[in-house]
């Protein structure tokens, strides 16, 4: 009996709730963070801190803030601080901040009354468990959004400012606030604005090639040596790009590609392997979109299909998806194109996103257009569009 | 008070029962999972803290009771329903 061997050597590297030790292009984020939490490591009951996050989704908010929570928990008891990072999703609270606190308080004491009291008391009990164990809090509220919509200033005012009435008292509580925009902060009034937005981290959408770092550091951690070659860590690298630098939506590719290999035993991750992990993650193409094509897009796409499906690599020239293409004319008895017209068939497909074309590096021969199918597995679109010429419904 | 009339009490015994299982306690949910009143669940309270078995904190209006960790009667307690429970599990 043949022996299965997975291409995977840890999945669980590619979860979701892994935090990795290395942030690659998230360095300078993560330092401006330990300065502004540095007073934690020398005077913590002196004051507290608010500091903001904002980017888009899968800018790696939430895994910054966590590593920074692992790092500065690890010195501050180092030091022999008692510090504790909690992370809470704001969302999966409903925005409420009486719930929100709960979850918080019942770090400390689990089994603490759901009723009977209100968010600000749960917030004075927070406060003196807090005193009684001589213990220090980073909160971070991620999904923000959530919270302020809810519960509008009164929430974030109560979170700011009720510690600093305490007379006498250690300060106990920082924040951590993830969002995605800046916006939604105008909704709330100036002065609860004002102890918000002194310390703000914008975090920009990842470049393709930071995508492909962050990737490949994934790659040597949960995957086995050479089972994923450089062309598909490209190809998804593209693909999470293309969704506005979504660092998330790639990893979560690798895997769903790691899968499908592992599915079909090919002891590799092939590009086509990522398109059909992209097409069960977006939602596959329309068949309305590839029927509404004429005779000739829709044979040339064929030859792109074809073309990827009897290769392995993620990218193909102009030339070689005409050479395809020409062989498709001929089983379906029919004069090929010229160049010029299959260029304006490549750049209608790109616009409707059924393929995508890049420029190739420029190299001593100059630059070329390279095609690749983004989000649907060639297999897949061979047999829709087979289908679709043999019933002649162009 | 005597041990006897300390553990003569079927609710005192569910009670410390439930504080080795779940460690802490507000008095309301002590009493639902009883099955009785407030007050009576109070009265027991009251006695076993008396005994220095177990402890409250007070977190404004509530209070949550768990076993008192400094007594040594608590602790023979915990041991011997720990003892039990394993010895039933086998």
């Amino acid at each position: 009996m043949p022996q299965y061997r997975s291409v995977f050597k840890d999945e669980t590297k590619l979860d979701i709730n892994y935090v990795p030790y290395r942030l690659p292009h998230r360095d300078k984020e993560l330092r401006l963070l330990m300065e502004f939490f540095s007073f934690i490591l020398q005077f913590p009951e002196k004051m507290t801190q608010r500091v903001m996050i904002t980017g888009d989704v899968g800018t790696g908010k939430t895994v910054l803030s966590q590593r920074f929570g692992a790092d500065i928990t690890r010195e501050a008891n180092k030091r022999g601080i008692s510090l504790r990072y909690v992370h809470v999703n704001c969302r999966e609270y409903r925005g409420n901040l009486f719930l929100i606190l709960h979850h918080v308080v019942s770090i400390f004491h689990p089994n603490f009354p759901r009723r009977g009291y209100s968010a600000e008391e749960l917030l004075r009990i927070l406060l003196q468990i807090l005193d009684e164990e001589n213990t220090y809090v980073i909160l971070t509220l991620d999904e923000f959004e959530s919270l302020v919509e809810r519960e509008g200033s009164e929430a974030v005012y109560k979170l700011t400012r009720l510690q600093e009435i305490r007379a006498n008292k250690p300060q106990r509580l920082s924040l951590i606030c993830i969002l995605r925009n800046l916006k939604i902060i105008e909704r709330l009034d100036p002065s609860t604005k004002s102890t918000l937005q002194s310390n703000i981290i914008s975090l920009e959408k990842y470049s393709k090639q930071q995508l492909m770092d962050i990737l490949n550091d994934r790659v040597s951690l949960a995957f086995n040596p050479l089972t994923v070659p450089e062309d598909t860590v490209s190809l998804i690298a593209e693909l999470a790009f293309s969704e506005g630098g979504n660092a998330r939506l790639g990893i979560e590719l690798l895997w769903r590609a790691g899968k499908y290999a592992d599915a079909e035993d090919l002891g590799i991750v092939t590009p086509e392997c990522v398109r059909k992990a992209a097409s069960s993650i977006y939602a596959v193409m329309r068949k309305s979109d590839l029927a509404f094509l004429n005779v000739h897009e829709k044979l040339f796409l064929l030859g792109v299909a074809r073309f990827f499906k009897g290769s392995q690599k993620a990218y193909a020239s102009l030339a070689e998806i005409e050479r395809a293409y020409a062989v498709v004319c001929e089983e379906f008895d029919v004069h090929p194109h010229s160049h010029t017209q299959l260029w304006k068939y490549l750049q209608m497909l790109s616009a409707r996103g059924i393929v995508q074309k890049k420029v190739s590096a420029t190299g001593s021969r100059g630059r070329s257009t390279l095609i690749y199918l983004p989000r649907i597995s060639a297999y897949e679109l061979e047999k829709e569009l087979s289908m679709l010429l043999e019933k002649g419904e162009a | 008070m005597n041990i006897e009339d300390v553990f003569s009490s079927k609710l005192r015994v569910k009670i410390l029962k439930i504080l080795a299982q779940v460690g802490e306690l507000n008095v309301s949910e002590i009493a639902r999972r009883l099955g009785v009143n407030y007050k009576t669940t109070n009265k027991h309270l009251k006695i076993l803290e008396d005994e220095g078995v177990v402890q409250h904190k007070v977190f404004g209006r509530i209070r949550l009771y768990r076993f008192n960790e400094r007594s040594p009667k608590a602790r023979a307690v915990q041991n011997f329903m720990e003892a039990w429970e394993h010895a039933n599990k086998q």
